[in-house]
């Protein structure tokens, strides 16, 4: 890149890729055709609920193809910035490229523009880039349909300013109040999270952060009773699902400890089922 | 009139002339490291000076804004490119000053018929540990310095060698803490900016001596119209974007 060819991208940060020459498309075969009755397959199992201080969202580690599994530490709530989390489900290739090129954008928006992208910019980001997949989702390889949570720095102190966005797969966004999930394993846990929602002893969005572990810990178990594809909590291998909180403060990833701590709290009789 | 040595180097001298004629009264911008990172601070009037170019890299600048803009801009798009394409670990302000920035500060300087840069740049990358901490200073005509506890820019050449004495002289407490820090860069700071409101030749006599309490009269006159901009890179920041701009809020309780 040299000063002679710089062109004012205005913060657009695919506009920079692609005069870098970047492909930002994985090409098709003309010829493939397109099969649209394919169901996107999304192994897996990602949560997200808004408690008491912001947003909490998780994710199991399994990550299979067909009937096996290929890998059990697969990370799938992944950081965007200061104050954003992606939790993926679909296609792992083109569900980290997104992640990635969004965390860049909104970086680059922010190093270039001397502000940060607007709430509404960075879900509107996150759309164009479902929707340039589209193809690839169509084929059946490639769909991707995460949870985007975020917490709003302009809501007044009082109120909880976290937020959580749902996206199908030609990258509407919508706004789920209180909980979102997605994923094969979600069909279990849906209906637990709107009666928690609705009817629990202490709603969701009462709970603490130890009391929503507790929850979002039960919840995953559960979905990975019925769903071959998510996986639960491997106690030989002490491997955890991932579980991040999004509040004013920032983007945090509960510890290995304090994951254990809860567990024990969780399933106090896990050693006897 | 490349055929006419003479000539050429007449027209650099002109050139280097009319550059440094209108850098000369540009406020000054101090580098320093203190114990979590490095600071760079300056006092200006509504124009932003310091930039977060990448993850552990900051620019400050003075002179033209237009030119400061373009700039800015090429290094902020090269990095931003090389970190996506790469990694964000593969973009160093080695390859940032050397590769793409001194040849084109040096080109458009040297082209007599094409426009100058008006600019003198200072930028910062913090290091894995603070020993690899760097300042790098790049002048309107491509030449590149380095420093590794504090830098600065200012007007001339004679203004930034009195600015470092001052800061070699205060500086061996490298392990500062950062209202520390900015103390010491705003004293730097007025030491710079008297003497760019002084002529040239007054700068040469002995009797020049800037003393504390004149340095604190020169700061505060400056708050009046102005304020004090400050952006640090701190190891303590999660995450890995290490830039931050410093409220005003947090200035004023740092200071005295």
């Amino acid at each position: 890149m040299s000063i002679k060819n710089t062109i004012n991208h205005k913060g657009d940060f695919l506009s920079l890729l692609q005069h870098a020459n970047y492909p930002l498309q994985v090409g098709l075969p003309s010829e493939t055709q397109h099969h649209a009755d394919i169901e996107i397959a999304h192994s897996t199992t990602v949560v997200a609920v808004r408690y008491r201080d912001g947003v909490m969202i998780a994710g199991d580690r399994r990550a299979t193809a067909g009937t096996a599994v290929i890998y059990d530490r697969a990370e799938k709530v992944l950081r965007i910035d200061r104050h954003s989390v992606l939790a993926i489900s679909g296609s792992p290739a083109i569900a980290y490229e997104i992640a990635r090129i969004l965390e860049h954008s909104f970086q680059y928006f922010r190093r270039s523009q001397l502000q940060e992208l607007s709430l509404e910019g960075k879900l509107r980001m996150l759309s164009r880039l479902i929707r340039d997949n589209l193809a690839m989702a169509l084929q059946g390889i490639g769909g991707v349909i995460p949870i985007f949570a975020l917490y709003d720095l302009e809501a007044p102190e009082a109120k909880n300013g976290g937020k959580i966005f749902f996206y199908d797969a030609l990258g509407a966004h919508f706004e789920n109040v209180n909980f979102a999930t997605t994923g094969s394993g979600s069909i279990w846990i849906r209906g637990v999270l709107r009666y928690l929602s609705r009817f629990g002893e202490t709603p969701l969005q009462e709970m603490d952060e130890r009391q929503a572990t507790i929850t979002i810990l039960r919840l995953l178990d559960t979905a990975s009773e019925y769903d071959a594809a998510t996986s639960g909590y491997n106690a030989r291998a002490q491997i955890f699902p991932t579980i991040k909180t999004v509040t004013r403060t920032g983007v945090e990833s509960l510890s290995d400890e304090n994951l254990t701590e809860a567990y024990a709290e969780a399933q106090p009789d896990a050693d006897a089922v | 009139m490349r055929d006419e040595p003479y000539r050429w180097i007449e027209a650099i001298q002109d050139r280097r002339d009319y550059i440094e004629d209108q850098l000369r009264v540009g406020s000054p911008v101090v580098g320093l490291t203190y114990n979590e990172g490095m600071v760079l601070l300056t006092i200006g009037r509504g124009q932003r000076k310091i930039f977060e170019v990448h993850d552990r890299i900051a620019l400050s600048a003075i002179g033209h804004p237009a030119d400061i803009e373009r700039l800015r801009m090429l290094v902020t798009d090269t990095a931003s490119v090389q970190g996506f394409q790469n990694a964000t670990e593969d973009v160093n302000l080695h390859r940032l000053t050397n590769f793409v920035l001194a040849h084109t500060f040096k080109q458009a300087f040297e082209s007599i018929v094409g426009e100058a840069y008006i600019i003198k740049m200072l930028l910062a990358e913090l290091g894995g540990t603070s020993e690899q901490n760097r300042f790098t200073g790049i002048n309107y005509d491509g030449n590149v310095r380095t420093d590794a506890a504090f830098s600065v820019i200012g007007g001339t050449e004679a203004i930034e060698t009195r600015m470092q004495n001052y800061l070699a002289a205060a500086s061996e407490d490298a392990d500062r803490t950062l209202a520390a820090a900015l103390q010491l860069g705003l004293e730097a700071w007025a030491i710079g900016k008297e003497l760019s409101s002084r002529e040239a030749e007054d700068m040469e006599s002995e009797d020049t001596e800037i003393d504390t309490e004149q340095m604190h009269e020169i700061i505060n006159l400056a708050k009046e119209d102005g304020e004090i901009e400050a952006g640090v890179l701190e190891t303590t920041q999660s995450g890995t974007s290490k830039f931050r701009l410093l409220e005003t809020q947090e200035i004023e309780t740092a200071l005295p």
